[in-house]
């Protein structure tokens, strides 16, 4: 649905902070639903932890918060630069699972309610058919 | 209606992480009981999903007590159920 060059186009976020490979599913504002491939090359496997690579919880939220910019993002405004900025405010969050590499972290998100200075949104982390981590992210939006 | 008060002051409560006991009906919200206005939307987003009802994004201003919301609430649920 998106692909890599798509989705780099829209996240202000870069390498090596992208935390969405490949968008399976999209319908703008209201649905998402997002892939990133889990490597034994990521970076973050070198500390955590050495010999038992677990992806750290707070990037799993990152990656549910990149995916929630991609759904929300508008293809109207004229250039990156009036696209809006998000500052995540909260975050209520469970993890059930832990990912390693190998894995393929599936991010699902919807909104919850979204209005013009803020939005709440609800998203859910799966890897095959387990569930690895659901969450609640509200955060503001400031109009570029 | 004391209980759709009670049930939006429990639900303020654990959202602003404060005693129920402090959300009296007329505490002001941003003033008194330091909610900010993400809270302010998640009260708003609890309260569509507790009630099944849709407040429009103006309202979000008048979040500013117990008794503000709780007008709201009942508002939208006359409105739904009219």
């Amino acid at each position: 649905m998106l692909n890599i060059e798509e989705i780099q186009k829209i996240l202000p976020q870069k390498f090596p902070f992208l935390m969405i490979d490949r968008v399976l599913e999209l319908e703008p504002g209201k649905k998402i639903k997002a892939l990133k491939n889990i490597s034994i090359n990521e970076g973050f496997f070198s500390g955590h932890f050495p010999g038992r690579p677990v992806m750290p919880g707070v990037l799993i939220i990152e990656a549910m918060a990149q995916a929630a910019i991609i759904m929300l993002y508008q293809p109207d405004a004229a250039s990156a630069d009036d696209q809006a900025a998000y500052y995540l405010a909260s975050v209520k969050a469970r993890f059930l699972h832990p990912l390693t590499a190998g894995d393929q972290l599936i991010i699902e998100v919807e909104p919850i309610k979204v209005v013009s200075g803020a939005g709440l949104v609800k998203a859910k982390a799966s890897a095959g058919d387990q569930e690895i981590a659901s969450a609640e992210l509200s955060f503001s939006i400031k109009n570029g | 209606m004391p209980d759709l008060e009670n049930e939006i002051r429990n639900m303020i409560a654990e959202i602003i992480e404060k005693d129920p006991a402090q959300v009296t009906l007329d505490a002001k919200f941003f003033e008194e009981l330091g909610m900010d206005s993400m809270m302010a939307l998640e009260i708003m987003a609890g309260m569509e999903k507790k009630y099944k009802i849709t407040i429009p994004e103006e309202k979000l201003t008048k979040l500013t007590t117990l008794r503000e919301t709780v007008a709201v609430a009942k508002e939208y649920l006359e409105r739904k159920n009219a």
